[in-house]
């Protein structure tokens, strides 16, 4: 039985590394060695000429630039603006808090699909098709609501005595928030940023859709685009391509697992 | 994976209403309440551009679907764009790919993903083998489509290996014939994403006391009954979540395909996440590029409001 389960986990897990194998193994293969034929042993050493090549035909240094900051400023702001709605809907009294907690989280309910046109018409009404700023927001306004939902979960279990300590003592919202809620929910914070990060980063749909240029294109845009000169440039380079690309969130990725697993259970 | 000391997430036993809650604010009449001006610079940012930038739009595009596919002028047409494309034979083949997706990324991802975490979970060195499966969960679907089109080509690796073991009569042209395409794509899919759900079942698995476990030992039930009238019981909230963000997933999933097939050859591939890209952006009919804009995100909210009650009432 138990050398049963062993055979069957090693299967499984070969099976799934086998694509990872793959890829690693052909974007060695320089491009002039490469003959047409799928490579199962390492025909070469050239993976950083070909990820050179990748950035080069489509450009990926720029995009991935560009993503670097899309991912880190959306993820910044997003868990920030999700913060302060958290803080008022769990911690400071008033009204139609429920109402206004579906408002938020509704966004994350919709796929990109059923707002994609009109947003795409209004972006290039107002000038914001094919901007940085254009892809800002639509990147900020979409981490929002998961962002929210996270750091709204973890400051309901924060103490309220806190907030009334500190407002006994004179302290405004302004201040129980900066000061005292903020800090105190740096774990949920920073696990929202990571995962919007990696969204932010492995999105498509929006950066081909808003975005043209590759002045703007994100990274996973510019990847399509190499991935469709596939003729051309040869499938050593697109791999490798691939490779460069996804090494950031498989970093993150590999460091933040337990963020992951976390945050996973709580996602809608 | 060093899931075993993962704890869940805070979220799951805090749910939207708080009536607890309510009472003890209500039994606190010494706090100062919030000006309103206060709680609305709170407030606004988040609001703001999640209504701007995605609500607003969206009841847009329900308004948008009544009418017909004139770029400028339209005109209201009911249930017209509704009444064309259910008969139009490419959204029809769309329909039926996007239901086998909803069964291919239900059952694979449970299937695989409960049978992972079960056998890994006490083995020691499960973890390293659970790396392996959990990895690609960190690539995009682009990268993947990268990847599985390597694989997939007709001069590919699976037809190269197909016919270096000698079984090139199995070979095939994955992606040019429906309906392998599409059930390749959910494979693809697949190796991207049982990665969650065997993250998913393990948190699950640690939760599952040991003493029913030992009972079940004493009573001699073992192996493979003992974890299906056990263990699988018990897992059923996580079932949930993982049915649930499976399917939200796979639904809306579009980079994949958009890169791997492009929803061809002949739009064969397509499911709803994608002919709407087709129909809005590439043919440039607005009006059915709405409607199904809106049946998917009906499916999607459809799928997203089972599973939230399911979770509001096992927690």
């Amino acid at each position: 039985m138990n050398k049963l389960r062993s055979v069957a986990i090693v299967v499984i897990a070969l099976l799934w590394l086998a694509p990872t194998y793959l890829i690693l193994v052909n974007s060695f293969t320089a491009t002039d060695d490469y003959d047409g034929t799928v490579a199962w042993f390492p025909r070469g050493t050239a993976l950083l000429e070909n990820m050179a090549a990748a950035m080069d035909a489509a450009n990926l240094g720029p995009a991935m630039l560009h993503s670097l900051l899309y991912a880190v400023v959306a993820g910044v702001l997003a868990v920030l603006v999700a913060a302060l709605a958290g803080f008022v809907l769990t911690v400071v009294p008033g009204r139609g808090k429920v109402f206004w907690f579906w408002l938020i989280y509704a966004g994350s309910l919709f796929p990109a699909q059923a707002f994609l046109r009109p947003l795409f018409t209004g972006y290039a009404d107002t000038g914001l098709y094919n901007t940085h700023l254009g892809l800002y927001l639509i990147y900020i306004a979409t981490c929002i609501p998961f962002s929210f939902f996270i750091v709204r979960n973890h400051m309901i279990t924060l103490p309220r005595e806190i907030a009334e300590a500190a407002q006994l003592d004179g302290a405004g919202w302004w201040t129980v928030f900066g000061r005292f809620y903020l800090p105190l929910s740096r774990s949920a914070l920073a696990a929202a940023f990571i995962f919007q990060f990696v969204w932010v980063w492995n999105e498509l749909l929006f950066g081909i859709t808003l975005s043209y240029g590759e002045g703007v294109r994100p990274v996973m845009a510019a990847l399509a685009g190499l991935q469709s000169t596939y003729g051309t440039v040869g499938p050593p380079v697109i791999l490798a391509g691939a490779l460069l690309v996804s090494l950031p969130t498989v970093i993150v990725f590999l460091a933040f697992q337990r963020v992951f697993a976390s945050t996973l259970s709580t996602r809608i | 994976m060093t899931a075993t000391t993962t704890r869940r997430g805070p979220g799951r036993q805090d749910l939207p209403r708080q009536p607890a809650r309510r009472t003890r604010l209500a039994s606190h009449p010494g706090r100062a309440p919030a000006p309103l001006t206060t709680r609305i610079a709170f407030l606004a940012p988040a609001a703001v551009l999640v209504m701007v930038l995605s609500l607003a739009p969206f009841v847009m595009t329900v308004w948008r679907s009544f009418f017909d596919d004139s770029l400028v002028d339209p005109h209201f047409n009911g249930w017209g764009s509704y009444a064309r494309i259910i008969t139009d034979p490419v959204i029809v083949r769309s329909l039926v790919n996007t239901f086998f997706w909803l069964i291919g990324t239900v059952a694979i991802p449970v299937g695989l993903g409960l049978a992972i975490a079960a056998l890994t979970n006490s083995v020691s060195w499960g973890k390293y083998a659970r790396l392996a499966i959990v990895m690609p969960y960190a690539l995009s679907g682009t990268a993947v489509a990268v990847i599985w089109n390597f694989i997939l080509r007709d001069d590919g690796a699976l037809n190269g290996l197909l016919e270096g073991l000698g079984l090139g009569s199995l070979a095939h042209a994955w992606l040019l014939e429906w309906p392998a395409n599409t059930i390749m794509l959910i494979v693809a899919n697949s190796w991207q994403a049982t990665g969650v759900a065997v993250i998913l079942y393990l948190v699950g698995l640690q939760g599952v006391p040991r003493e029913t476990i030992e009972a079940a030992a004493l009573d001699g039930v073992a192996g493979v009954r003992r974890f299906f009238y056990i263990v699988f019981p018990q897992l059923r909230a996580t079932t949930a979540v993982v049915m649930g963000i499976s399917l939200a997933n796979g639904l809306k999933s579009f980079d994949l395909i958009w890169v791997l097939t492009n929803g061809g050859p002949g739009r064969a591939t397509e499911t709803l996440a994608v002919s709407m890209y087709w129909q809005s952006f590439v043919l440039q009919r607005p009006g059915s590029g709405a409607a199904i804009a809106v049946i998917l995100t009906v499916v999607v909210v459809a799928v997203s409001v089972g599973y939230l009650r399911r979770q509001l009432r096992t927690s």
